[in-house]
């Protein structure tokens, strides 16, 4: 089980994963409503994985995510985006994501997602 | 041409026979006894490993067939290539996305899809797979990065084991085309207007569709269990929802209490 950082610039979305999350047995360690409060955050608690939104005001979810990949090399972020984005698997992937998940999704795929990066 | 070992539904009853396969058409053997043109067929349902095969007519004839899997693949193509469908040489990406997760390495298999009376089928060298038109969640004409190009697909989502699984289509546009609105027409009864659902009700439906269940529901979106109803009874009336079970939210009587309150009193020296 992974002590994990929610980013989505969406209360409702937060507390959807957060829910599914947790019912996977997952610690939420914190949530971040765009990139720069999810780098600040990341840097803060350096959680086991990042779920991070594409799409969020100020910093985007591309860019939050390059840039806690400048700071851990290391890090395990899955990212979540709504469908007709999937283009942006691509580049996600290039940047260093280690998984993905399309809106709207189903909590036992998401779990499984979860536990595949998290045993990466 | 190629005789194979069957069993028949006849009378109700599994009846062991063969079907001799032949260039256009089959031959049920005893006890059955009957030829079937590949033409004749206007439908072809699989339910776990039975084939169920219509014939047009006046009532539409139903034969159901069971074997082992490898008779059952070798029949479902012969029939899917040869019956009377809407069928298109294409390249197909099934499934795709799964729960809203990426498939690891999903690949582009170039084969045929065949629409039948209930169910689309995609069929290539190595796979079969059976979409029922009952099962269709959305069907939509999206662009899709394919060798670094972004080129026109239809994309099929569908339910599958209370998964929702989204297949991609590519083929020439002007057939794309066609394609997508054949299955629209098909799927027609499920078409919305988009603006029948409240903000709270949408939230609700995502909430289902990502398996919360209706406590869940109530805490994160911070509404009673009579406005849950009422919202449930809504998105019923459209459609849009089933009753799975109905679960009790009970009380203790006095009785209750009182045996619960005796349960845990320590015992008495």
């Amino acid at each position: 089980m992974g002590r994990i950082l929610i980013v989505d610039d969406t209360l409702f979305m937060r507390t959807l994963l957060k829910n599914i999350l947790f019912s996977g047995g997952h610690d939420i360690v914190g949530e971040a409503g765009d990139g720069d409060e999810a780098i600040t955050k990341y840097k803060e608690l350096k959680p086991d994985l990042v779920t991070m939104d594409v799409v969020m005001p100020k910093v985007n979810g591309i860019e939050a995510l390059k840039a806690i990949k400048g700071l851990d090399p290391n890090a395990r972020v899955v990212m979540c985006t709504a469908v007709g984005q999937e283009q942006m698997v691509k580049l996600a992937i290039k940047t260093g994501a280690r998984g993905y998940i399309i809106k709207p999704f189903q909590a036992p795929k998401v779990l499984e997602e979860i536990k595949n990066v998290l045993g990466s | 041409m190629t005789e194979v070992p069957v069993k028949i539904e006849k009378d109700g009853k599994w009846v062991v026979s063969k079907i001799d396969i032949q260039q256009e058409s089959m031959a049920v053997g005893e006890p059955v006894n009957r030829q079937i043109p590949f033409k004749s067929i206007v439908d072809l349902e699989e339910r776990k490993n039975i084939l169920v095969v219509t014939q047009k007519g006046e009532p539409p004839q139903v034969l159901r067939i069971a074997s082992v899997e490898k008779v059952l693949q070798a029949l479902k193509k012969v029939i899917i290539m040869s019956c009377s469908a809407y069928r298109l040489m294409a390249y197909f990406m099934s499934p795709a996305i799964r729960g809203g997760v990426m498939v690891t390495n999903p690949q582009w298999e170039k084969g045929a899809i065949a629409v039948l009376k209930t169910s689309i089928w995609f069929v290539s060298q190595n796979k079969q797979v059976s979409v029922p038109l009952s099962d269709v969640a959305s069907i939509e004409l999206t662009k899709r990065e394919v060798q670094k190009k972004q080129v026109d697909v239809v994309k099929i989502d569908h339910l599958e084991n209370s998964e929702v699984v989204t297949s991609f289509i590519l083929c020439p546009i002007s057939t794309l085309q066609v394609l997508f609105n054949f299955l629209k027409d098909a799927t027609k009864e499920m078409d919305m207007a988009g603006n029948e659902l409240d903000a709270v009700a949408a939230q609700v439906g995502m909430l289902i569709y990502s398996g919360m269940d209706s406590h869940a529901i109530e805490n994160m979106l911070n509404i009673s269990h009579k406005e849950l109803d009422a919202i449930y009874e809504n998105l019923s009336k459209l459609g849009l929802i089933e009753v799975m079970f109905i679960r009790k939210e009970v009380q203790l009587t006095p009785k209750g209490v009182r045996y619960i309150s005796d349960a845990v009193k320590p015992p008495s020296p």
